[in-house]
């Protein structure tokens, strides 16, 4: 737990699971989760963008449910398991979810994509066949500026009829 | 090649990038990390308009972490200003600030935080002075003047006609005349004048502006977000009196752009940085700073046209009045291309445009998607719905009748129209099932643009490197901003040279390895750059297959490259095999160049256009008649595209140009008070989200292989942002009965309208 | 970016507010802080220590009492959006949960820092004025209960004692017949206006009627002028009534022109969303979605 210290010097030691593998990691009270993963884990999958918790490009998965990393402060992530994009292909096998956003182009410059890839993933795991609807409203807080969503939607529809034919999620 | 016998141009193969993109791995200027690397934080006026008295560094310089404070004094023995049109903008302010956000210092430390931290030390006295706040004000008698003397960049030739007035705030002053305005007006039966109004609005690139210099005794290496590695090379050469050999630019896979990365931004900053503490810097903007960099200009647009009774356009005058901020930046150009563009894609005899850049004390605002089309597009597409309905005239038909042809004239000494803008129309109108009338609160409309394509005069250059195994490597500059142009080029190689696509890869734009290229903007990368890459490879095929030629005992003519291997009738070598054996051992390389360069130099815009970048768009709203809030339930988009030469990629460019568009139409504005940003930031600013997405959003694509890029492509990718405003304004009109003449079409506006008041 | 300060970690409420009376304004509860850490990262508040009350076991919990709900005030936003006691009892407050925000704020942030951030452009105080909620305020060794109504005291700033807190949110179940409804508009991030309705009706008349108004004004506040207008009448001349009991409410609101829009755009809308809100809770309320425990 906190050492007392003067404000500057405090670190709180925490231990986490990412992307499957444990770490433990000594972070002030200050540092936010997508220093924690950037700067200390060097995972430069996760964007900084708005920075203010807005557009979605450094959302990631802490125990499932997406987080905005730019501002959830790093110790807020012990005992947790974190999921970044460079968790969701394993081994070299692309996740469905990925694989959709290939196939039906939902991407251009790709700074929003991790975000919307975990996004995706966190909405197919809580609800397997979402209605156009329910996609755009579960990520209207993710924010592109190149494609104009359509083909991000198409993505996600794909990702769910790949998942439900692989038999579930992953 | 016919049509029948392409491979691979045509196709919609995976993105180069997609793997990288989808993985999380792709690395963008802003996750690179350079050995001993240290941190800029920037100190930016909080004024307008001010001389700057003193800056007092001791305290930031005493904090901890911190190596150095950078200010203009560090800057004497440099030539420190950068600009396309004008050197106007100093590397950090010199002795006086001219828009609130400039940058004054740089604060220069070994972590973010720390610099971060240490900016709040910093002591700037500012002495205020009076600021031209509007366009209106920098135009007035005795304002204050923003520049009081103008210096020539002298570099691209589509800038090289400025025209400014001195004395003034006017930085351009664009003008055209065509027969004469005043008897066209006589001649009319009908005279309508307008005024239409758009605010400055924002890209929001969703990677802000980031670069890394290091300069040291070998020279300066910048990795930066940019979208055009060379003029910025050039530029960085000049202030730090460098040849261009030492200077490298390097180009890591940006995260959107729009325009808001064209030409110098912040490259000379983070240089002086490093060259101040010896040491790699990165200086990354966020949002906010970005939005303090660079934005799109807001315009006043006064359009009178005379038409005849049977919708014969006769006569147009426009005056444009843009804001283009503390510097010119692009500015010059935008106007140019707005003021030539106002006629839209028809035939109009009479006309006198003019269009001025002018300065304020408001932040920059230069190169956007579409260039100043969109802004007067707003206007005269706008009009001539009204005209329509004031002539009784279906609005399609009054754009049919005045369309220029296939072959027309623009303009003398411009290329003429390579379209079929008719096809257009008739299916923009298609698809929005136009003649079906719409439901209460509901109504349609379109619009059409074009805007000269290409850039009027540049230069590209290619090498594409066959290895000793048979893959291929292109190198060249263009750079991969999400437009999906690394993979359309590596088709194009593909195609042209006779190899698979996945043996082709594409290096990364680096100026010291990567040959000379203009710059990747104006809709010109698929077209000029792709020819200089088929230039290349077709001088690759040439080689291989002379050599496979000699090496088979035949004609080169008799000599088929396919697919990687090389045919002549029943024999066969693999490319590997022909290099090998041409070496003589399985090593040595075949090496090919292209070369596009400017064919020819008529014309207004520095040169003529290469090709007519069309755009049309059609829209289907629904109004609430008690909130003002506008749906837009359909929205298809019409591009031209010559050849797709990645079809899913040229749909998806414009579909993302069209959202971009919407945006802009509904929501996106930036509010300025006293010179000052209110809403630089994602809470205050509204950009397009999911929920924006029309039930029906999509684009046709005309292909008449009509275009001058390789198997007749055009660009794509501006034309998407052109009509979006106008054809939703159309539609609302049609759908409420009134006509709104100022972006955005919030629901407040639409409210107001609704009551019958006044525009403020 | 976040200048450093120190974390305490309370694991009782006591303690915590041992804390807040020991350091006073250089410390400040933290719980979601999505609206907190924003506001610290962009230099507008700087404090030298933060005060995590997640780590107090029971904060979180929500609890069926025999005559109202409570809400324990780390409570996130998504959970509220998830829980079946919250959906059994106040259907409205469920949907309003479900969009605050974004899904990532609404799974971080919570009901009680939003309440106590007191930031205008706000959904919750809103509704849960209209369901009289009461908050209940803990310092060493005591609580206190507040009306929701006196908690909010001007922008950005709420009644709590400077070593008191938030603890819970207590909802009363509806009274029989009676079905709220909440309505909003905006275009940016945050709300620009919202309204919130209860009624209470049957088939002879609407007995009563609950306005609240938020986003507009510096808190969200009932209009009670409105509701005696629409109260205890048929309802022919309620909906009669409703353009007048919407103006009025438009001028009560105390609505600024901002960056969300001009004032008299915004108390015009007070009026659109009271009708639409008013029908909503109405209908519900006479097909008997009203809940009574």
């Amino acid at each position: 737990m906190a050492e007392q210290h003067t404000a500057s010097r405090q670190t709180i030691l925490i231990r986490l699971t990412v992307n499957e593998h444990g770490h433990e990691v000594a972070v002030e009270p200050h540092e936010t989760l997508i220093e924690l993963i950037r700067d200390h884990l060097g995972l430069t999958g996760t964007k900084k963008s708005c920075d203010m918790q807005v557009c979605g490009a450094c959302t990631v998965l802490l125990d499932g449910r997406p987080v905005s990393s730019c501002t959830l402060l790093a110790f807020e992530a012990r005992n947790a398991s974190l999921l970044t994009i460079e968790g969701m292909a394993q081994g070299g096998t692309l996740h469905p979810i990925q694989e959709a956003f290939i196939a039906c182009s939902g991407f251009q410059c790709g700074f929003c994509t991790p975000g919307m890839i975990l996004t995706a993933k966190a909405l197919l795991d809580e609800h397997p066949q979402p209605t156009i609807e329910e996609i755009k409203h579960y990520m209207r807080g993710n924010l592109c500026r190149c494609t104009g969503y359509k083909r991000i939607l198409e993505s996600v529809q794909t990702a769910a009829q790949r998942l439900a034919s692989a038999g579930g999620a992953r | 090649m016919t049509e029948a016998t392409l491979r691979v141009v045509g196709a919609s193969p995976p993105r180069l990038d997609a793997l990288a993109k989808v993985t999380g791995q792709t690395r963008y200027a802003s996750d690179l990390v350079i050995t001993g690397m240290v941190h800029a934080k920037v100190w930016r006026s909080p004024l307008p308009h001010a001389h700057i008295e003193r800056i007092a560094t001791q305290a930031a310089l005493a904090a901890p972490g911190v190596l150095a404070v950078l200010t203009a004094n560090d800057l004497g023995d440099c030539d420190p200003f950068y600009g396309p049109a004008y050197k106007d903008q100093p590397v950090l302010a010199i002795d006086r600030v001219r828009y609130a956000g400039e940058p004054v210092a740089a604060v220069i430390a070994e972590t973010e935080r720390q610099a971060a931290a240490a900016l709040a030390l910093l002591e700037v006295t500012l002495i205020e002075l009076p600021a031209a706040l509007s366009v209106d004000a920098a135009l007035a008698p005795k304002a204050p003047l923003v520049h009081e003397t103008l210096r020539w960049a002298g570099h691209f030739r589509d800038l090289a006609r400025l025209r400014p007035v001195p004395g003034t705030n006017v930085c351009h002053h664009f003008t055209y005349t065509r027969g004469d305005v005043e008897q066209g007006f006589a001649e009319a039966d009908a005279v309508y004048e307008d005024t239409f109004r758009l605010p400055p609005i924002y890209h929001y690139a969703m990677e802000p502006h980031t670069a890394i210099a290091r300069y040291d005794a070998n020279g300066l290496t910048v990795w930066a977000a940019t979208q055009h590695p060379f003029p910025v090379r050039k530029e960085l050469a000049e202030i730090f009196h460098l040849p261009l050999a030492a200077v490298q630019v390097v180009v890591p896979p940006v995260g959107g752009a729009y325009g808001s990365k064209c030409y110098t931004k912040i490259e000379p900053l983070t240089a002086a940085c490093s060259r101040k503490v010896q040491r790699p810097v990165r200086l990354a903007l966020s949002v906010t700073e970005a939005c303090q960099t660079i934005t799109r200009h807001g315009a006043l647009c006064q359009i009178k046209t005379g038409v005849r009774r049977d919708g014969t356009l006769v006569a147009r005058q426009c005056d444009i009045r843009l804001d283009t901020g503390a510097y010119a930046d692009v500015g010059p150009l935008v106007a140019t291309k707005a003021g030539f563009l106002a006629v839209g894609p028809y035939r109009i005899p009479h006309l006198q445009l003019d269009a001025r850049a002018v300065y304020t004390h408001h932040v920059p605002a230069g190169a956007f998607r579409g260039y100043g089309i969109p802004q007067v597009s707003w206007a005269s597409e706008s009009q001539l719905d009204r005209i329509a309905d004031r002539l009784g005239m279906d609005p399609v038909e009054l754009r049919a009748r005045n369309l220029l042809v296939r072959g027309e004239a623009y303009a003398p000494g411009e290329l003429s129209i390579d379209a079929d803008l008719q096809e257009g129309l008739r299916r923009t109108a298609t698809a929005i099932a136009w003649s079906q009338p719409s439901a209460p609160h509901r109504g349609k409309g379109l619009a059409c643009a074009i805007k000269d394509g290409g850039m009027t005069h540049s230069v590209s250059t290619a090498v594409v490197r066959v290895h000793a195994d048979g893959s291929v490597t292109l190198f060249c500059g263009a750079v991969e901003h999400g437009q999906g142009s690394e993979t359309v080029l590596a088709q194009i190689v593909a195609e042209t040279l006779g190899v698979r696509l996945e043996t082709v890869s594409v290096t990364t734009p680096d100026t010291a390895l990567t040959p000379y290229d203009q710059g990747t903007s104006a809709s010109r990368t698929t077209t000029l750059m792709g020819r200089a890459v088929h230039a290349a490879s077709l001088d690759c095929r040439q080689q291989l297959t002379t050599m496979a030629a000699g090496l088979l005992g035949t004609e080169p003519a008799a000599v088929q490259l396919r697919d990687g291997t090389l045919w002549a009738g029943e024999q066969c070598l693999t490319v590997a095999e022909a290099i090998a054996q041409h070496f003589g051992y399985p090593g040595g390389e075949v090496i090919g160049t292209g070369v596009w360069r400017p064919v020819w130099t008529g014309g207004h815009l520095g040169g003529a256009t290469v090709f007519w970048e069309v755009g049309m768009g059609g829209a289907e709203v629904e109004v609430d008649a008690d909130t003002g809030e506008i749906t837009v339930v359909r929205y298809i988009s019409t591009a031209d595209v010559g050849r797709a030469i990645h079809r899913q990629q040229c749909v998806a460019q414009d579909e993302g140009g069209a959202m971009q568009g919407l945006g802009s139409a509904l929501f996106e504005q930036l509010f300025t008070a006293d010179g000052q940003l209110l809403n630089p930031n994602l809470i205050d600013y509204r950009v397009p989200t999911f929920t924006d997405l029309p039930d029906t959003f999509g684009t046709v694509l005309i292909e008449n292989a009509d275009g001058p890029g390789p198997y007749g492509a055009k660009g794509v990718g501006e034309s998407g942002m052109f009509c979006v405003a106008p054809a939703i304004g159309n539609a609302v009109a049609r759908a409420i009965g009134i006509r709104i003449r100022e972006l955005p079409l919030t629901p407040e506006r639409v409210w107001r309208a609704f009551r019958g008041e006044k525009p403020s | 970016m976040l200048q450093p300060f120190a974390l305490e970690e309370p694991t009782s409420v006591r303690e915590a507010s041992a804390l807040l009376a020991r350091y006073g304004e250089a410390a400040r509860l933290y719980a979601g802080g999505t609206e907190l850490l924003l506001a610290m990262k962009e230099g507008l508040l700087h404090y030298d220590r933060l005060i995590n009350i997640k780590t107090i076991a029971g904060l979180a919990d929500i609890t069926r009492d025999a005559d109202a709900l409570r809400i324990g005030a780390t409570a996130t936003h998504r959970t509220l959006e998830r829980s079946p006691e919250v959906h059994t009892h106040f259907t409205a407050f469920t949907r309003l949960e479900a969009h605050v925000a974004n899904v990532r704020v609404r799974g971080t942030g919570t009901i009680g820092g939003n309440l106590c951030f007191a930031e205008p452009h706000a959904d919750p105080g809103t509704l849960l004025q209209v369901y009289d909620a009461r908050v209940k305020l803990a310092r060493q060794g005591s609580t206190r209960t507040l009306a929701i109504e006196a908690f909010f005291v001007g922008a950005f700033e709420v009644a709590l004692a400077e070593d008191e807190l938030l603890t819970e949110i207590q909802i009363p179940y509806l009274p029989a017949h009676t079905a709220a409804a909440y309505r909003k508009f905006g275009l940016l991030e945050r709300p620009s206006v919202g309204v919130a309705v209860a009624v209470t009706a049957l088939p002879s008349g609407v007995q009563a009627v609950r306005i609240a108004v938020g986003c507009v004004g510096p808190t969200p506040r009932r209009i009670y002028e409105a509701e005696t207008m629409l109260s205890g009448k048929e309802i022919a001349a309620v909906r009669a009534g409703l353009p007048e009991a919407g103006e009025l409410a438009g001028r009560a609101a105390d609505a600024v022109s901002d960056l969300h829009g001009s004032a008299d755009y915004k108390a015009y809308l007070v009026g659109v969303l009271l009708r639409r809100a008013f029908e909503d809770a109405y209908q519900q309320a006479m097909a008997g979605e009203a809940t009574d425990g």
